[in-house]
């Protein structure tokens, strides 16, 4: 290999760009840690991807995110048409004038607009992970229907912040008697009380365990760029990929180490983040 | 001595028509029709006519509040999370702190002072009349409501062809609830497609509730539960909260927009 495409295949900078609703000090913690992990490597904290939304295409990207919304989650590929409605939501979340949340989009198709945002900031030296506050799936082909993510790897990686309180299962116990408590109409306040029954053993939103967990995901985004092989089979690891809220919490936060595998493989990437793929 | 002052029964049916009447005229042309009187559409109703717009509530039942009575399990007390308690401060309504953001009053007291807030303001009511049809105008964009009285839709269809009156108005808000009636009719017609609900499981739909209250077609305005079924949001349970800033948001878009005819 000659040292100019050496040079290339190396990391040099990550790109950590904060969610919509969330200002970029609140990823601090996060930078921290993947400069604890990658000390060679730049990482550096952007302002969300949507302020990169030029004036004139802002109806444009407007459209395709409503048209990025998931309605059904039995379609591989969402071809609806969007309502007015939502083209003028998203006109206002791009804008700033309106905050993001409670719809799931088809995390691919959000990718694809980030990917067209990002344009030549993403190259393989710079690794680009969006944190969004939007709730993404991907489809699988193993039951045939979406499924709410947590992360979803690729170039860019995009980490969903209410993916991590809604994609993980939490415990069975806990639907069983939420479900009971909507068959009596129960309202607020008991949920609430249901919620602190469980605390410790599952991530809700504005825990302080968020951004804990948030720091685990964004190194599995990173050792996709690096290596698309970011998860890791032991449930006790950062890299272990979480389909249940306990497992979440064990990997990232309890426990919140590398197996001696990854830590092994990360000491060796963080001294020479060279690009494997 | 009598208490009352005397009146003949030609003079009490005079009044009720003649004030029933004038108010009617009105009815036919004014600047926002509000179909749905529960507490998305009175909060929405109270903050336009304080800005001195022309607001009709449409309510198919008798009474106004929808469900904002009563709470979860048939117990009436209401609750909202911060900030919505300071609705209640603006209303008059009396709370206490459950805990912190947390907040709990009476279904009763907070309605009523919600319906009488309304009323003060200047906002118009046609209790027991129902929705029945959008008015249509260029490019379809809503125009107005056809009502008719709710007994009429309650009789056999063959003893009661009756039709239905159209009243004109620049803006219509939907505040039907999960209904959406509104916009259901314009599904009917093909102008729009909604995607239903959003997953049972997803428990934070609040602020998407308020966050998506605006316009969902020309001419019309979704506010309260009827912004869940138009938009796909996750279904939730009785947070009144989200409907009271849902109404004062949908107010403040209609607002807006007139403004800038």
């Amino acid at each position: 290999m000659s040292t100019s495409r050496a040079a290339e295949k190396r990391l040099r900078n990550v790109n950590l760009y904060s969610s919509e609703n969330r200002s970029a000090k609140e990823f601090t913690e996060v930078k921290s840690y993947l400069e604890t992990v990658f000390p060679s490597v730049k990482i550096s904290i952007r302002s969300t991807v949507f302020r990169n939304v030029p004036k004139r295409e802002v109806d444009c990207f407007a459209e395709a995110l409503a048209s990025a919304r998931m309605k059904d989650p039995s379609s591989a590929l969402q071809t609806f048409e969007p309502m007015f409605g939502e083209i003028d939501y998203e006109r206002r979340a791009i804008l700033g004038r309106s905050r993001v949340g409670g719809v799931v989009y088809d995390g691919r198709r959000l990718q694809e607009e980030f990917v067209r945002l990002l344009g030549r900031r993403a190259s393989l030296p710079t690794a680009s992970v969006v944190f969004t506050d939007r709730l993404v799936s991907t489809y699988s082909r193993d039951d045939l229907r979406h499924h709410l993510r947590t992360v979803i790897c690729g170039f860019p990686g995009v980490v969903s912040l209410p993916g991590v309180v809604e994609a993980p299962a939490k415990p069975r116990e806990y639907y069983l008697m939420k479900q009971r408590m909507e068959l009596e109409g129960a309202g607020e306040l008991p949920l609430q009380q249901l919620k602190s029954s469980f605390r410790g053993r599952f991530v809700d939103y504005d825990d302080p365990e968020l951004f804990e967990v948030l720091k685990g995901l964004a190194l599995q985004a990173v050792l996709y760029h690096l290596t698309i092989d970011p998860f890791c089979e032991n449930r006790s690891c950062r890299l272990f990929n979480a389909h249940w809220q306990e497992d979440l919490m064990r990997s990232q936060v309890l426990d919140g180490k590398l197996c001696k595998k990854h830590a092994k493989q990360l000491a060796s990437l963080g001294r020479k983040p060279v690009i494997s793929w | 001595m009598p208490i009352f002052e005397k009146s003949s029964e030609s003079s009490v049916t005079r009044a009720i028509i003649s004030q029933f009447a004038k108010e009617m005229d009105g009815f036919a042309d004014t600047d926002v029709i509000i179909i749905g009187g529960g507490p998305s559409g009175l909060m929405a109703a109270r903050d336009l006519a304080l800005k001195k717009v022309r607001v009709l509530v449409v309510e198919r039942n008798n009474y106004l509040g929808g469900g904002f009575w009563i709470g979860g399990f048939l117990m009436n007390t209401i609750t909202v999370r911060a900030p919505a308690q300071k609705v209640l401060d603006e209303l008059g309504v009396k709370y206490k702190m459950y805990e912190k953001g947390l907040y709990m009053t009476p279904g009763p007291l907070a309605c009523s002072k919600l319906i009488a807030s309304a009323c003060e303001a200047g906002v118009s009511i046609l209790n027991m009349v129902s929705f029945d049809d959008v008015v249509l105008r260029e490019k379809n964009r809503v125009a107005g409501a056809v009502v008719n009285w709710t007994p009429v839709g309650a009789l056999p269809r063959q003893i009661t062809c009756v039709d239905p009156v159209a009243l004109e108005s620049k803006l219509v808000i939907d505040a039907t609830g999960h209904d959406a009636m509104v916009v259901k009719k314009l599904e009917e017609r093909g102008l729009i497609k909604t995607p239903g609900f959003g997953a049972m499981w997803i428990e934070k739909s609040e602020d998407a509730v308020v966050e998506h209250t605006g316009f969902c077609h020309p001419g019309l305005i979704v506010t309260g539960m009827a912004v869940s079924t138009t938009f796909g949001l996750p279904r939730m349970g009785p947070t009144f909260g989200s409907m009271l800033l849902s109404g004062r948001k949908g107010a403040k878009v209609a607002y807006e927009h007139l403004k800038g005819r």
